[in-house]
C-alpha cells in the first residue's frame, strides 16, 4: 500500500440544537501511513471543520476519553491506525466514524457515560477495606504477589466504555448493569483487603444483574486492555453459590441446566420456564409460548436422554470434582 | 450555589484532597470541578511508581536519604522544609493508599514492592506493574464515590474569585451547555494540573495540560514560581510525543540522521547513544536545527535504529516500546526504525505555594504538577510526581478542613459572572480571522525552538517577542463553532489563551535566569551560580496584562549547597 493517499472519514453528527436526527458527513483528506484515527480526527477540525465534536485527552490509550466506533466497532481513536483500519472498509478509503452505542449522544461523537457512573456507584465499585478509618496508613496491609493475581487484568479497566457500547443487553436493557461494571465488582471482591463482598454480591444477583449476560463475548472482543471480562462475570456467579444465594432465576436457571445435562445428556426445554421462574413467573411467558406453538416450535416436553448420557455425567462429575480441589 | 470547598481539578491531587475533607468532615459540602471526568486526568499517564522510603526492599534506606535525593535532585532549588514534609509523609501516603485498595505489586513476604529509580540511592519505588499513576487515580474515583463526593464533570475554570484578599470562590462554564456557574465557597484547592503542553506537538502531555489553573491564578492576582523549569525527554515518539524510555539505548539502539550517520560519535564519542539525558536532547536538537533531520507533516525528526538488535531481543526486553511504536506511529521497530525527538514532560514550576499549599490569598490553595511548593526545585526526580500530588493534596484537604469552621459567608456578584460572560461572548467577534491552531502551533515552534532544551540569551529573547506576538494576534482569534453544546472549540481557544500567558513566563523566567541549573540549560551561562541565581522566579500579571519577573530565597535546611555530580 502507498504510503499517503485520500482517505474519506464518514462521520456519523448529530447537533441536538439543530439537528432533527444525526448524519453523515464526509471528510476528505489526504494522510499518511502512521497516523492515529484520533490524529485524523483532530487534523478536521483544526483544518476542516471547527465544530466537529469528539473527545480526547492522553492521546496514548491510557485514559480511556476517546473510545468511538471506528468501521462499526468501538475502540480507541487514539490507539487505532488509519492504516489498519482501511483493511475493513466496506467501501474503498471510507472510515465510518461513530459515537459509542448504548449512551445517549450530546453532540456528534460525544456521549453522556453518567449512567455508566451511576452504575459503579449503584454496585458499590470500591474496596470497603478491612482497616478500620483511624487506623488507615498505619501499616501496609500483607498481601501475597499471589492474591493479586485474579485482579491483575481487572485493573487494567479505564473505563473506555467499549464493552458497554457493544454489550447486546445492554442495548437491549438500559438498566443491566453492563461488563465493566461486573468487572469492576469481580476486582473488588477478590481483593482479599475487601470487606463489602457479601452485600457486593448481594446486589449484584438482582435483576438487571449479572444472570442477565448471554455469553456474546461481544465485550471481551471489544476490551481495548484484552481483559478477559468473561471470567470476572463467570466469577460472580460462581461465589453467588459459594454465597448460597441461590435464590434467583439465574442461579436456578443454571443449577437446573447442570441437573438436565448430568441427568439425560439433553436440556429440558419445554419446563425450563417454569422451573426457573416457578409458576407464578410463568405467567408472563404465556404469550410467548403461544407463538412459539402457533410456528411449531414447542419442544418435546419429555425429551429423550442422549445415547452417551452416561459418559456426559462422568464429564460432568469429574469436572465438579476438579474445581472443588482448586478450591 | 454555595459550597464549604471548591476543588479545581480531579486528578490525583484534587480527589485526595476531597477525601481527606469528606474523611474528616462529613458534613462538609465539597465541589470537585474538572473540565474532564476524573478517570481521564493525566495522572493516569504516571508509569513507573511512587517513592517512599518504606525500607521493604533496601532495609537500610530511610527519609533522610530520600530527603538527600531529592534535594540534590533539584539542584538545590527546593525548599528543604516542603522536602521534609514531603518525604516524611511518604510511607503513610503509600499505606493509606494501599490500605484503601490501590493494588501495589508485592515482594514474596507480602509487603510492597520497590524498584531503583533514577536519582535515588536506594530501591524506593513502589508500584502498581506499569500502570501506577492508572491505579492509584483509579483508587482515589472508586473511594471518592463511596464517600458520595460531587463531581462537576466537563466544566472549565474561568476565573477564580477574591475580595479583600479573601477567596470567595471560582466561576466556571459547564461545556455541555455553555451555561456560566458561580461556585461560591471560602476555601478553594486548584488541582488543575501542568502546562508543558504549551510546547504542542514536542510534548508528552495529554491535550489539556495546558495550564488553566496557573492561567486564572496570574488574573486574580497570585503569583507562579520558577515556571522557566520544564523537563524534557530526549527520545519522543515524532507525532505523539509519547516517551520511548531510555532502555531502548540501553540495548544497544543507535540515533541516526538524514546522512544514515550516528551523529552522537560527534557530540559524545565514548558514549554514544549512552550519553547524559541533556546531552542527548541537544545534540538531537543540533542535527535538527543543521537540516539533517527527516522531513513529516508531523514535524522533522531523526531515527531510533533497533533494527540490528533483531526480533527475539525486541520482543523479549522491549515488548512494551514495540506496541508503543505499532500503536502511535504505525511503525514496528523490528522492521524499520523509530522516529524520535526530544519532548517536553514536566512541569517543575507553578502557582506559589508554602508547605501548606497556601498562595498569597487566604482561602486559596495549589496542589500537584499545576503548584510549585517547591519539592522539585529546578529537577524533578521519577517518582516524586506521584508522591507531590498525593502528599499535598492531602494537606491541602486538612487545611480546607481547619478553615471551613471559621470562615464568613463567600460572595460573588452577578456583576463578576457578567464579566466572564462579557469575556466569552468577546471571543465569539465577528471580525476576528486568526487561527487558534496556527497560533497554538507557531507556540509549540518558538518555544521548542527558543525556549527549549538548550537556551541563549538571542533565542530566549525572540522567544519572548514570539509570544508577545501571538498574544497580540490571539485577541483576534476566531471561534468558529457558534454551538452552545459541548464547545470544544470554545475551550481549546480558552486553553490557547492560558497557554500563551503561561508560555510569557516560561520564556521570561529563562531569559532571565542568567545561569544553568537543572533542567534550564543556558549555553551562553553553562554552570550554577549559586551567589547570584540560588532563588525562586517569581511571576505576577501585572494591571495591563503584562508579566513581572522577580524573586525570592530558597528555604534552606540542613543541607549545604553542594555541586550536583552522579
Amino acid at each position: 500500500m502507498e504510503d499517503r493517499k485520500q482517505i474519506t472519514f464518514n462521520v456519523l453528527c448529530f447537533n441536538p440544537e439543530v439537528d432533527e436526527k444525526a448524519y453523515f458527513k464526509s471528510y476528505d483528506v489526504v494522510l499518511e501511513k502512521g497516523i492515529t484515527v484520533l490524529r485524523a480526527l483532530n487534523y478536521i477540525k483544526d483544518h476542516v471543520d471547527q465544530t466537529l465534536t469528539h473527545r480526547f485527552f492522553c492521546q496514548a490509550g491510557i485514559c480511556g476519553s476517546c473510545a468511538i466506533r471506528i468501521n462499526g466497532v468501538s475502540k480507541l481513536a487514539c490507539t487505532t491506525q488509519v492504516w489498519d483500519e482501511l483493511e475493513t472498509c466496506k467501501t474503498k478509503d471510507q472510515i465510518i466514524v461513530e459515537p459509542l452505542n448504548n449512551f445517549k449522544v450530546i453532540r456528534d461523537l460525544v456521549v453522556d457515560i453518567d449512567p455508566m457512573i451511576a452504575k459503579l456507584k449503584k454496585y458499590k465499585s470500591w474496596v470497603v477495606p478491612m482497616v478500620k478509618d483511624e487506623d488507615l496508613g498505619k501499616k501496609e496491609c500483607d498481601v501475597k504477589p499471589e492474591e493479586f493475581e485474579p485482579i491483575n487484568a481487572a485493573t487494567d479497566c479505564i473505563l473506555c466504555a467499549s464493552c458497554y457500547s457493544e454489550c447486546t443487553i445492554t442495548e437491549a436493557d438500559r438498566h443491566y448493569i453492563s461488563p465493566l461494571v461486573i468487572l469492576r465488582a469481580y476486582r473488588m471482591n477478590m481483593d482479599t483487603r475487601d470487606t463489602a463482598g457479601e452485600e457486593r454480591t448481594r446486589l449484584l444477583q438482582e435483576d438487571h444483574g449479572i444472570w442477565d449476560c448471554t455469553h456474546c463475548y461481544r465485550c471481551v472482543e471489544a476490551c481495548v486492555k484484552n481483559i478477559p471480562i468473561m471470567e470476572a462475570i463467570q466469577g460472580v456467579r460462581h461465589e453467588t453459590f459459594e454465597r448460597g444465594m441461590t435464590n434467583t432465576a439465574g442461579a436456578r436457571h443454571a443449577k437446573i441446566f447442570l441437573d438436565d445435562v448430568k441427568g439425560g445428556g439433553r436440556l429440558k426445554e419445554a419446563t425450563l420456564p417454569l422451573r426457573t421462574l416457578g409458576p407464578i413467573g410463568m405467567i408472563g411467558m404465556i404469550p410467548f409460548a403461544l407463538k412459539m406453538g402457533a410456528k411449531g416450535r414447542v419442544p418435546p416436553i419429555f425429551p429423550h436422554k442422549v445415547s452417551t448420557h452416561r459418559e456426559v455425567k462422568t464429564l460432568v462429575e469429574q469436572v465438579e470434582k476438579e474445581s472443588k480441589k482448586k478450591d | 450555589m454555595t459550597y464549604d470547598i471548591v476543588i479545581v481539578g480531579a486528578g490525583g491531587g484534587g480527589m485526595y484532597a476531597a477525601l481527606e475533607a469528606i474523611r474528616r468532615n462529613p458534613a462538609l459540602k465539597i465541589a470537585v470541578i474538572s473540565k474532564v471526568y476524573p478517570t481521564r486526568s493525566h495522572t493516569s499517564a504516571a508509569q513507573g511508581g511512587v517513592n517512599a522510603a518504606l525500607a521493604n526492599k533496601h532495609k537500610d534506606d530511610t527519609i533522610d536519604l530520600h530527603i538527600f535525593d531529592t534535594i540534590k535532585g533539584s539542584d538545590y532549588l527546593g525548599d528543604q522544609d516542603s522536602i521534609t514534609y514531603l518525604c516524611e509523609q511518604a510511607p503513610i501516603l503509600i499505606r493509606e493508599l494501599e490500605n484503601l485498595g490501590a493494588p501495589f505489586s508485592r515482594l514474596e513476604d507480602g509487603s510492597i514492592a520497590q524498584r531503583p529509580f533514577g536519582g535515588a540511592s536506594r530501591h524506593r519505588c513502589c508500584y502498581c506493574a506499569d500502570k501506577t499513576g492508572h491505579t492509584v487515580l483509579q483508587t482515589l474515583f472508586e473511594q471518592c464515590m463511596r464517600y458520595g463526593i460531587q463531581f462537576f464533570n466537563e466544566y472549565y475554570l474561568l476565573s477564580i474569585e477574591e475580595n479583600d484578599g479573601k477567596c470567595q470562590g471560582v466561576i466556571a462554564l459547564n461545556l455541555r451547555d455553555s451555561k456560566i456557574h458561580k461556585f461560591e465557597a471560602n476555601s478553594v484547592i486548584l488541582a488543575t494540573g501542568g502546562y508543558a503542553k504549551m510546547y504542542w506537538h514536542k510534548s508528552s502531555n495529554a491535550a489539556g495540560l495546558t495550564g488553566d489553573g496557573g492561567a486564572a491564578a496570574l488574573r486574580a492576582g497570585i503569583p507562579l514560581k520558577d515556571m522557566e523549569f520544564v523537563q524534557f525527554h530526549p527520545t519522543g515518539l515524532r507525532k505523539s510525543g509519547l516517551l520511548v524510555t531510555e532502555g531502548a539505548r540501553g540495548e544497544g539502539g543507535y540515533l541516526i540522521n538524514n546522512k544514515g550517520e550516528r551523529f552522537m560519535s560527534k557530540y559524545a564519542p565514548e558514549k554514544m547513544e549512552l550519553g547524559p539525558r541533556d546531552l542527548v536532547s541537544r545534540s538531537i536538537e543540533i542535527e535538527i536545527r543543521e537540516g539533517l533531520g527527516f522531513e513529516s507533516t508531523a514535524g522533522q525528526f531523526i531515527k531510533l535504529d533497533l533494527t540490528h538488535l533483531g526480533a527475539e531481543l525486541i520482543m523479549q526486553r522491549l515488548p512494551q516500546i514495540r506496541e508503543l511504536c505499532i500503536y502511535f506511529e504505525g511503525v514496528d521497530p523490528i522492521l524499520e526504525p523509530i522516529p524520535v525527538r526530544p519532548t517536553a514532560h514536566y512541569s517543575m514550576g507553578g502557582i506559589d505555594v508554602n508547605t501548606s499549599c497556601e498562595t498569597n490569598i487566604e482561602g486559596i490553595y495549589a496542589v500537584g504538577e499545576g503548584a510549585c511548593v517547591s519539592v522539585h526545585g529546578a529537577n524533578r526526580l521519577g517518582g516524586n510526581s506521584l508522591l507531590d500530588i498525593l502528599v499535598f493534596g492531602k494537606r491541602a484537604g486538612m487545611e480546607v478542613v481547619e478553615r471551613a469552621s471559621k470562615s464568613g459567608q463567600p460572595k460573588i456578584s452577578d456583576s463578576q459572572v457578567e464579566d466572564q460572560q462579557k469575556y466569552i461572548d468577546g471571543l465569539f467577534g465577528k471580525t476576528h480571522h486568526e487561527r487558534y491552531d496556527v497560533i497554538r502551533e507557531e507556540l509549540g515552534t518558538t518555544l521548542g525552538e527558543n525556549a527549549g532544551i538548550y537556551r541563549t540569551k538571542d533565542a530566549l529573547t525572540k522567544g519572548v517577542a514570539d509570544v508577545y506576538e501571538l498574544r497580540e494576534r490571539f485577541k483576534k482569534v476566531k471561534v468558529a463553532d457558534h454551538s452552545r453544546l459541548f464547545n470544544t472549540n470554545l475551550m481549546q481557544v480558552m486553553e490557547l489563551g492560558s497557554m500563551l500567558d503561561l508560555a510569557l513566563c516560561v520564556a521570561k523566567g529563562a531569559l532571565a535566569r542568567e545561569e544553568s541549573r537543572g533542567s534550564h540549560s543556558r549555553i551562553d551561562f553553562p554552570t550554577r551560580d549559586d551567589k547570584n541565581w540560588h532563588k525562586h522566579s517569581i511571576f505576577k500579571m501585572t494591571a495591563e496584562g503584562d508579566i513581572a519577573v522577580s524573586d525570592k530565597p530558597v528555604t534552606m535546611g540542613k543541607h549545604e549547597l553542594q555541586e550536583r555530580t552522579y
